[in-house]
């Protein structure tokens, strides 16, 4: 190739002079925009947003700080809590998919391990005769049973919560008032935080492509009503309240009890706070 | 600077000012309110309408039961818990009244392990009363201890009688009707009076001259005239029987089941059947079979029934008199 064949100024610099001046100013302008823009919108927030209460005129969130109990040695797992919430939350009436569950441990005469079922039990779906209905088969009547008793379980609403953190798109948060939501407009479906969760209390709606789970009933609470699980328990094994005052229903339990919290050793902080577990429950 | 360089310094600002202007044309709003989430679904979320609803809800209309309710021993089990969830109840008609209630109960009561015997009554269901059908044949949902049911409220003999005497209009002052088409009170069980009375207060059964009576008793009223009617001694009825006696003995077996084997019924929640008119009975009878009046247990019974059997088991039934006393 000859040198002489080449322009002064070759045209991919020409080119690439002429796109950069382009974007600078087209991203100057865009930029100021902007910036104006998230500036003008924070002034405009700072302006009302410590008056308003969030987030419902009701209901302040900053004034609240809700945490769950459970008397294990009281349940009777009759599982109304479990119908109860599935209707509550318009969850899939499926024996496989929970946002609160039930668990049965019983230990047999002579055998270490505890046999521990729940309602997507074969046997169980069997005695309530649809995935429908949720029922307990009285499978054990006729066993040498040493110990045996139920365990309720949810959302822990963690403290420090791991499924939060994995969350790629923002769309599951804490709350101020202590509660994990999930937003399904945000939520992809990625379902990081299904296998982040250590307690197994996150699923998939299959329906709606998104994550699901317990909310402790965000839409009551903030309402001033219970939980529907808490609402239906008969024999009050579930409680929950307001951990910023101290006659509530949790923090007098909490005071009056060597409570405990499910898998500690992980970080988490749960908030739902146990008592009548034994050492094979997690 | 080296020409080459300021101009990748430029185009590296340029970009990085071209993607925050994309991020902040992009970003919702409320995206960083209050943290890396968008702030305006948890207004979305705590919007959302609650399903169940509780007792208070249900106390507006429903006050007779959940009066009865919440001085039992079923107290800390919301109406909800048996009856369901009822979103758009009354208009939508959704409320359930459970009618297998070996199935519901035992939901519960059935003996299990892992039940704790501190937290509720538990039974055998194939040993307890093997031979009753239902648990509301001796139960009172509402008030299921049976010893409990036998309790009635304290009340001012003299100030409800005066009250009584709107009553005594049609229904007599011993609690014997004037006219045998209506029921005689004296000696019925508390619980079914008021019961009664409570459902004509609401509308829930309809009845041209008992509404507006009904309408007019205040709600505390209601459990003491039911005592005060139940309290009074039960009279034979004199009136003629226009069925055969003997055929409705034989077709009363399957009342029986809850009326009691004399008429006498063990949950004093349903109708005691003694002491009655016989022409009243057939008059019920039969609404329950038009369905004028329902009922999930009797409407299909008297769906079953003929003219004549109904007739005969009127007979059947007010020929008992005041039957045996005890049951």
């Amino acid at each position: 190739m000859k040198r002489d064949d080449k322009p002064a100024v070759p045209a991919r610099r020409i080119f690439l002079r002429d796109i950069s001046r382009g974007a600078a100013c087209a991203g100057a302008a865009a930029g100021a925009a902007g910036l104006l823009a998230a500036a003008s919108a924070d002034s405009g927030k700072s302006g009302t947003g410590s008056a308003e209460s969030f987030p419902t005129p009701d209901y302040d969130w900053n004034k609240h700080r809700w945490a769950y109990a459970v008397d294990a040695t009281k349940c009777i797992g009759c599982l109304r809590c479990v119908e109860a919430c599935k209707r509550e939350n318009n969850v899939a009436l499926d024996a496989h998919h929970f946002r609160t569950w039930v668990e049965r441990y019983v230990y047999i005469d002579g055998e270490e391990k505890p046999h521990v079922d729940s309602m997507s039990d074969p046997l169980n779906i069997e005695a309530s005769g649809s995935e429908k209905l949720y029922r307990f088969a009285n499978r054990y009547k006729d066993a040498k049973v040493d110990k045996a008793f139920f365990v309720p379980k949810l959302c822990n609403h963690c403290t420090h919560p791991a499924c939060v953190q994995v969350c790629p798109t923002g769309a599951t948060y804490k709350t101020r008032d202590g509660v994990v939501l999930i937003d399904h407009k945000y939520c992809i479906g990625c379902q990081y935080c299904v296998q982040a969760c250590p307690y197994g209390a996150r699923f998939f709606n299959h329906a709606k492509g998104v994550t699901d789970k317990c909310t402790w009933c965000y839409h009551r609470i903030t309402k001033g009503l219970l939980p529907a699980c808490v609402e239906v328990c008969p024999v009050e094994a579930r409680m929950f309240g307001d951990l910023n005052d101290r006659d509530s229903v949790v923090s007098r339990f909490i005071r009056d009890n060597r409570v405990q919290v499910l898998k500690p050793e992980t970080g988490n902080a749960p908030n739902v706070y146990y008592i009548g577990l034994d050492k094979e429950v997690t | 600077m080296p020409k080459h360089i300021a101009r990748l310094v430029l185009l590296i600002v340029a970009f990085g000012v071209a993607g925050l202007a994309a991020k902040a044309f992009f970003t919702t709003d409320s995206f960083y309110r209050f943290g890396h989430y968008r702030a305006d679904s948890v207004p979305e979320i705590a919007a959302l309408t609650p399903v169940f609803q509780t007792p208070r809800a249900c106390r507006s209309c429903h006050a007779p039961r959940v009066v009865e309710w919440s001085a039992s021993s079923h107290k800390s089990v919301t109406c909800e818990a048996c009856h369901g969830a009822a979103p758009g109840h009354p208009q939508s008609l959704q409320a359930t009244i459970p009618t297998d209630t070996v199935r519901l109960c035992t939901q519960c009561h059935e003996k299990m392990p892992g039940r704790p015997l501190s937290s509720i009554r538990q039974v055998d269901s194939s040993e307890h009363h093997a031979t009753a059908t239902q648990c509301i044949a001796c139960h009172n949902p509402h008030a299921p201890k049976i010893e409990a049911m036998a309790q009635k409220p304290a009340f001012d003999r003299k100030a409800v009688a005066a009250s009584a005497a709107v009553c005594a209009g049609c229904h007599g002052e011993n609690g014997v009707a004037t006219n045998e088409a209506w029921p005689n009170l004296a000696g019925q069980n508390a619980a079914y009076i008021a019961r009664s009375l409570g459902s004509f207060k609401i509308g829930a059964r309809k009845d041209a001259t008992m509404a507006p009576m009904a309408e007019s008793v205040a709600d505390d009223d209601v459990p003491k005239l039911a005592a005060y009617f139940s309290s009074l001694s039960c009279h034979a009825p004199a009136g003629k029987r226009a069925g055969n006696a003997a055929a409705g003995g034989k077709l009363a077996i399957q009342c029986s089941v809850c009326h009691g084997d004399n008429g006498r019924p063990v949950n004093t929640s349903w109708p005691s059947l003694v002491g009655q008119n016989s022409a009243y009975l057939a008059s019920a009878l039969t609404a329950f079979k038009d369905g004028q009046r329902t009922d999930p247990f009797m409407s299909p019974v008297a769906r079953a029934l003929s003219d004549s059997d109904i007739a005969d088991l009127a007979s059947h039934f007010a020929g008992l008199g005041c039957g045996a006393t005890s049951n």
